[in-house]
């Protein structure tokens, strides 16, 4: 069978992996980023905290996905919950990173003038340090994304949804009629995932950050 | 010295750095009059930007009071205190995320007045400052120029009405040319709103221009003379004050003086197709429109047209048009325009005041 | 494909820096040890669980990542240069963008397609390491060297060296660090993706991983997880000393 004819007859399959992937994914840069942004705002201004934070966060980056899903299945057992949670603890650093890269790159001038104005530190955050930081972080969420969807992929090695599904299928079935065409939409399907969703962050960022600034 | 309410009162206030053995402030004491603009001037790592820092609290003092129009602000949550005192830097530091209204508008924001107040007295500030509100209302500061911004900054300093404005090298970072135009409009600004204002820069120029008084401070916030303008300049109290308003005082001193405060000479005004009649007095020749074309008179030869100042123009204005016209007088216009007399350099050099020996000026009009 | 591409600039070394990670390496093998002695351990995790297994699984994943490393240095490093030589010049776009899409791929999904295309094997497993991680050390030479200020060439070149030892002498020397750091990602790829090897009959670390998932044994699991983790702690360290003892001196 072809690769078209393929895709003709398991749209649909491969439509709902892509949608269980993108779930795993966007559900655990949703939580990496509120950690990471969280974290951010605490240690911003302490360079020591700033650097241990860092330093944590960016350890895992180091760590074999494989590795860290098989860490978590002695807690969390298999499927999806290892899967997330081995995501979450890989787009933290990036987030974290750009929170914290953001807010230090306010300008001294502005947040001088906030203070003068009189802004709370909570009011200096919200309508100022944020906002201008936001372009910053938005791109470490975004970077995030692209590394999780393609780590994501790992998942179904250790019985996770989503697209690796289709990849783990074509190995088990090498020989066999479609395994190919699994093992290539699989991939495929990964890379126009991460696309997909960066082109969908490009938007955001359009759409979510102020005229007065870039 | 200062009679009248003082609205800034500095009570022996000092400020310490942990590990630097001098203090950035020593024991300093100095009251701000109401409605005055006081310039803290001196050179560079004097402490006169910590002193103005620390009227709004952005640095705390080690010692000594502080009184903002009798409250003692060390006792006061110091962002409730510094959205009663505007405050303009260098920098102007506007919020690039937010538009013009948008900078404007956050202090009455946060101080919780409704949208339409809070847009009438934006459209307000930015008429005030001299802005067209439905120009700029809507722009994003990276669209406006270095003198844009400081007018905006300024109008986001005045936002919420304060009674003090403080302002860090307000015109710093601004050309010569707008900055000349900027603090033109900073005394109109004052003479309509009336603030006490606390204004910081090491240029004695615009000390001089703008201040009503001068605080001249030595290395670490010694107050070394604070008095009007002129006084420092005609009397400066030590060879520190000296120095620093430099060999340029007595010039600058000129731009403190009106011409309509000096004894003018007597001039005659000449009509196309007429001949002066007064042969011992100076003429000058108009056009069909009363505009002064050349003098009449033999005793001035301006190889460059004629000086022309007005009565409120500073004598130092007069100089300068001297020397561009190349000629030892000048032509003293009223306020309607109409030659009023003759400003000459020896009364500027030896400062006759009016109404020492001034005749009225003849108007020998042969028509 | 790089996870590690965020943390080039993020690492610095410290006093403290440098010793965390050796302790954090020591105080985690303690651990797996004395859980291990702790465990009664049944026949099938005996036969996985022993120093020779470990051992042999250890030397296959180090082969693994120490030859594709070396080809991704024989391979990236020159067609670096070569791309960023005059007349090549504006292609390097075009391969930046290519090299971007590229990290989108997920590398499990790179060795598979070689598996079921190629055959299953060592040779098919260092190929597809070798295309995943070769991306971002071409990408750093590329940046390194055109990062590297014109006059300082147009220098080299005016006191009459030849390009070739410009290039040699003066634009490799001043790319080194950002070339290191290329590299270092390259290795923990490759760290990383040899643990997938497994999965095309390679060998490796991840055949103790895939192992304890197959037969449920948390044990052999545990062992495979927490030595392969150590080990790219470990070649991330050894990295950062190289890094800082390679830098050219005076940067």
């Amino acid at each position: 069978m072809s690769f078209a004819d393929y895709l003709g007859q398991r749209w649909p399959v491969i439509g709902v992996l892509a949608v269980q992937h993108a779930e795993m994914v966007l559900i655990a840069v949703a939580v990496a980023a509120a950690i990471g942004v969280g974290v951010g705002i605490v240690v911003e201004g302490h360079p020591r905290a700033s650097r241990v934070a860092l330093n944590i966060t960016g350890t895992m980056l180091t760590i074999p996905s494989f590795a860290l899903f098989g860490l978590l299945i002695p807690v969390l057992g298999l499927g999806a919950p290892p899967a997330i949670a081995a995501l979450v603890l890989y787009a933290i650093f990036p987030v974290l990173r750009n929170t914290v890269t953001g807010l230090a790159s306010v300008p001294g001038a502005v947040e001088d003038a906030a203070r003068g104005m009189g802004l709370s530190r909570w009011a200096r955050l919200r309508l100022v340090r944020l906002p201008l930081a936001w372009p910053v972080v938005l791109t470490g969420v975004r970077v995030a994304t692209i590394m999780t969807v393609a780590i994501a992929a790992i998942a179904a090695g250790v019985s996770g949804p989503g697209l690796g599904q289709l990849i783990f299928g074509g190995l088990a079935r090498i020989g066999g009629a479609n395994a190919l065409n699994d093992a290539l939409a699989g991939t495929l399907g990964v890379a126009v995932l991460a696309l997909a969703l960066d082109l969908l962050f490009v938007a955001l960022s359009r759409l979510t950050t102020s005229r007065g600034l870039g | 010295m200062i009679s009248g309410d003082v609205m800034i009162r500095l009570d022996r206030v000092s400020k310490h750095y942990p590990g630097q053995p001098a203090p950035a402030v020593a024991e300093l004491s100095l009251d701000v009059p109401a409605g005055e603009i006081v310039v803290l001037l001196g050179p560079s790592g004097c402490g006169k930007t910590t002193t103005l820092r620390l009227i709004n609290r952005l640095i705390e003092p080690s010692a000594g009071r502080i009184l903002v129009d009798g409250e003692d602000v060390t006792r006061v949550d110091p962002d409730r205190l510094r959205r009663r005192i505007g405050y303009v830097i260098q920098q102007v530091g506007l919020f690039p995320h937010m538009t013009v209204a948008e900078n404007i508008g956050l202090v009455p924001r946060a101080l919780g007045w409704d949208r339409a107040r809070i847009r009438a007295r934006v459209d307000e500030l930015l008429d005030l400052v001299g802005l067209s509100p439905e120009t700029y209302r809507r722009r994003y500061p990276k669209h406006l120029s270095g003198g844009e911004q400081q007018r905006v900054g300024v109008a986001r300093a005045l936002a919420a009405d304060p009674p003090v404005m403080l302002m860090d090298e307000p015109f710093g970072a601004i050309d010569p040319i707008t900055r000349e135009r900027l603090q033109d409009e900073l005394l109109d600004l004052q003479a309509r709103i009336r603030k006490t204002i606390v204004l910081v820069t090491h240029d004695v120029a615009e000390a001089v221009k703008l201040g009503d008084r001068i605080a001249l401070f030595e290395p670490h916030a010694r107050l070394a003379q604070y008095d009007r303008p002129a006084a420092i300049l005609a009397e400066p109290a030590n060879d520190f004050v000296a120095s620093f308003v430099g060999s340029g005082a007595a010039l600058r001193g000129l731009r403190l003086e009106r011409v309509g405060a000096l004894a003018l000479e007597p001039v005659e005004v000449v009509r196309p197709g007429a001949a002066a009649v007064d042969r011992s007095a100076r003429a000058v020749l108009l056009d069909d429109a009363g505009r002064p074309v050349r003098w009449a008179s033999a005793g001035s030869r301006g190889a460059a047209g004629v000086a022309v100042v007005r009565t409120e123009d500073s004598v130092y204005d007069a100089l300068d048009a001297m020397v561009r016209a190349r000629d030892d007088a000048a032509l003293v216009l009223d306020a309607h325009g109409d030659p009023v007399g003759a400003l000459s350099w020896s009364t500027v050099v030896r400062r006759h005041p009016a109404g020492d020996s001034s005749p009225a000026p003849s108007f020998g009009d042969a028509r | 494909m790089t996870l590690t591409a965020q943390r080039e600039e993020s690492t610095r070394l410290s006093a403290l820096g440098v010793l965390t990670t050796p302790a954090l390496v020591v105080v985690a093998g303690a651990a797996l040890l004395a859980y291990l002695r702790g465990q009664p351990l049944d026949a099938i995790e005996r036969r996985s669980i022993n120093v020779q297994v470990v051992l042999a699984r250890l030397t296959e994943h180090l082969e693994l990542v120490g030859l594709s490393t070396l080809l991704v240095i024989a391979i990236a490093v020159p067609l670096g240069v070569l791309l960023t030589r005059p007349r090549l010049r504006r292609l390097i776009p075009a391969v930046l963008a290519v090299a971007n899409i590229g990290q989108a791929v997920p590398t499990i999904g790179v060795l598979v397609l070689l598996a079921v295309v190629v055959g299953i094997g060592t040779r098919e497993a260092l190929v597809a390491l070798v295309l995943c991680s070769a991306l971002p050390v071409l990408r750093n030479t590329m940046v390194g060297l055109q990062g590297i200020d014109r006059a300082l060439i147009d220098a080299g070149r005016g006191i009459g060296l030849s390009r070739a030892t410009v290039l040699l002498r003066v634009e490799l020397p001043l790319a080194v660090p950002v070339m290191l750091a290329g590299l270092r990602v390259a290795l923990i790829l490759n760290v990383g993706s040899a643990t997938l090897a497994t999965f095309t009959n390679a060998g490796g670390l991840g055949d103790l991983i895939n192992t304890g998932i197959v037969l449920n044994r948390t044990p052999i699991l545990l062992t495979g997880s927490v030595l392969t983790a150590l080990l790219a702690l470990t070649i991330d360290w050894l990295v950062s000393l190289a890094e800082h003892v390679l830098r050219p001196r005076g940067l």
